[in-house]
């Protein structure tokens, strides 16, 4: 899921010569790190050609009505996008590094666009995996506690169910329940003068909204895992020797399943980013989401640009962090 | 290395009646509801463009579930809703399945292709699909449902051809496909007619799940507006156009979600039932 181990392989790297363990681990990390930056600057690059090659660009998604060839081949200029693809390519990758994420079809930096409601879709898709991952853990623990029972079912098709909803479906009926039906939790998100939501009874409703999909799937995932897991021999001697059933739980199956939870949250994260920018719209959320709208509106396809390249880094951090509990949870094994 | 005798069918088994029976029975919602969708446009009792009742009026009388935003009869307009949604989603599912099949089946025989197809998933892996909805249809202004089923088609096909290379590897690396491969047969001759046919339970079940993902995908773009425009009659821009209103017609935006959560719910049900059950794939690569 998380791609094969090339980078450095713990098992042959042991046979050659007794490497330290912290070495090895460090080996490893600067594979992984050089191997993700890598594919993070390859979908760059796809993005601008994707912008670059389709038709359509900046200077005429913007264009008023009535507006001269003269004055939109001025705006063209301005923009900088009558200069050769390949110079402005490599401007936009060699910016990127340095935070500068090019300039949008109104001339502003997109930088700047994003860096007030970036952090907060970063807050509340942070949450949402948090919740995801507590609930998700938890339900796949309980189901996996009695295999074939029925909280197992109940759960496994109430997880199968929610996976496929898309989150504005998620979000509608829960603003129909907790907002107009029983008037427990605000249903827009009123904003402080710095730009953040006012209080955090606003970010319950757009994190469910946004969690409750991602619970499904992330369900499954630790259910399948824990039950695959079930099947190692030091399970069933665990089971053999009588120990506490919490106790096979936490500390046999849940550290064995590890990487398996670990690489699901991280595709996960794609979704809730995704996911945000629909649930942002809805709850009226100050995030990427609500530049994005403008940017529908404004066809500016450069600050989806811009949007992409970060929340690209982003999800290379988490797939990251991934790998490394795989490579942490293998380690400790060979 | 390749012997001729016995060659290694694909698990075929015939599954015993009952189990056969309770397939069809969680196919059956799914083809049900697709059939609604795809036939809702005739049933619709008013005209979709034109006011019946007073915006946001509620239900009762002329209009069962009530008005919309210009006073529309809020049930013509979900029976109309959902062919849009349902025909691009089988359009997609259809391409994607198609392409996977062809993409998948070679890449088993040429490592090769293999290898690429494997990093460009990983590539994609670091885009949500949402975004990259966005980023195609605001780049082509032009492109309309061309560019929500192109850029749907072009996220889906990876890691579906992840899932038919996995599973075309062991029919692939079989004696007979061997056999036929030393006796020099063409590449399109092998997957077409020695891969394929024994992939098809397989292939069912990748069309179901990205049959789910097109719906999800479609959907969004609806409600993000980058698909149909006003004034087409659809699920997700219904549920976009009205919710200003919802507290004076819930209907209206009520009517649209539910249709959207069964149809997802269904189709889901619908897949997950075409899985093939062998295995130890327990959670499906959506």
């Amino acid at each position: 899921m998380a791609g094969a181990l090339t980078g450095g392989d713990p098992a042959a790297a042991s046979e050659a010569r007794p490497v330290p363990a912290v070495v090895r681990t460090a080996l490893y990390a600067a594979g992984v790190l050089a191997r993700r930056i890598l594919l993070l600057a390859v979908l760059l690059a796809a993005v601008f050609a994707a912008v670059e090659l389709l038709p359509g660009d900046a200077a005429n998604a913007t264009s008023e009505r009535g507006e001269s060839a003269a004055d939109l081949a001025a705006r063209r200029h301005l923009l900088g996008l009558d200069r050769p693809v390949a110079e402005r390519f490599g401007d936009w990758m060699t910016g990127l590094p340095t935070g500068d994420l090019g300039t949008s079809a109104r001339g502003e930096p997109v930088a700047d666009l994003l860096a007030h409601p970036f952090p907060n879709t970063l807050l509340l898709g942070g949450l949402a995996l948090l919740v995801t991952l507590v609930a998700s853990v938890a339900l796949g623990c309980w189901a996996a506690a009695r295999p074939g029972g029925s909280a197992d079912r109940a759960v496994s098709a109430s997880a199968t169910g929610s996976l496929a909803l898309p989150e504005f479906v998620v979000a509608v009926a829960l603003v129909l329940v907790f907002a107009l039906w029983t008037d427990w939790l605000p249903a827009v998100t009123l904003t402080d003068a710095d730009g953040s939501p006012a209080s955090w009874r606003m970010l319950v409703l757009p994190v469910l909204a946004l969690a409750v999909p991602q619970i499904g799937w992330n369900t499954r995932i630790v259910r399948a895992a824990l039950a695959d897991e079930a099947k190692a021999p030091h399970v069933e001697t665990a089971v053999l020797d009588g120990l506490p059933r919490h106790r096979i739980l936490t500390h046999h199956l849940l550290p064995g399943a590890l990487p398996t939870i670990a690489a699901g949250l991280a595709t996960s994260t794609g979704m809730l980013l995704g996911g945000a920018v629909v649930v942002e719209t809805i709850f009226n959320y100050p995030g990427i989401g609500s530049v994005l709208a403008g940017a529908v509106a404004d066809r500016d396809s450069p600050v989806i640009a811009g949007v992409v390249a970060v929340t690209g880094t982003v999800i290379t951090g988490v797939l990251l962090l991934a790998d490394l509990v795989r490579a942490w949870a293998s380690g400790g094994r060979t | 290395m390749t012997t001729l005798t016995a060659p290694a069918k694909a698990p075929t088994r015939t599954p015993p009646r009952h189990a056969r029976l309770r397939v069809a029975l969680r196919v059956l919602p799914a083809v049900l509801l697709t059939a609604l969708a795809l036939a809702g446009p005739w049933l619709a009792p008013h005209a979709l463009d034109a006011p019946v009742v007073a915006p946001y009026a509620e239900p009762g009388g002329e209009a069962p579930l009530g008005g919309d935003q210009l006073g529309r009869d809020v049930l013509s307009r979900v029976l109309a809703g959902g062919r849009e949604l349902v025909v691009t989603s089988l359009l997609v599912a259809v391409l994607v399945t198609a392409v996977a099949a062809v993409l998948g089946a070679v890449s088993a025989l040429r490592p090769a292709l293999g290898r690429i197809v494997e990093r460009t998933a990983d590539v994609l892996m670091l885009l949500p699909a949402v975004l990259g909805i966005l980023l195609v249809t605001l780049s082509w202004p032009d492109g309309g449902r061309l560019a929500v089923v192109t850029a749907s088609v072009v996220l889906g096909v990876p890691y579906a051809v992840r899932l038919v290379a996995g599973a075309a590897a062991p029919v692939a690396a079989s004696g007979y496909v061997e056999a036929a491969a030393v006796g020099g047969e063409k590449l399109g001759y092998l997957v077409v007619r020695e891969v394929l046919p024994n992939l098809r339970a397989t292939l069912l079940a990748l069309f179901g799940l990205r049959f789910v993902a097109a719906v999800y995908l479609v959907a969004t773009a609806g409600f993000l507006q980058v698909g149909p425009q006003p004034p087409a009659a659809d699920w997700a821009l219904m549920i976009r156009e009205n919710s200003a209103g919802i507290v004076l017609n819930p209907w209206a935006v009520l009517a649209p979600s539910v249709a959207i959560g069964l149809l997802a719910l269904s189709v889901n049900l619908a897949a997950a039932a075409l899985v093939p059950s062998t295995g130890r794939k327990a959670v499906p690569a959506l």
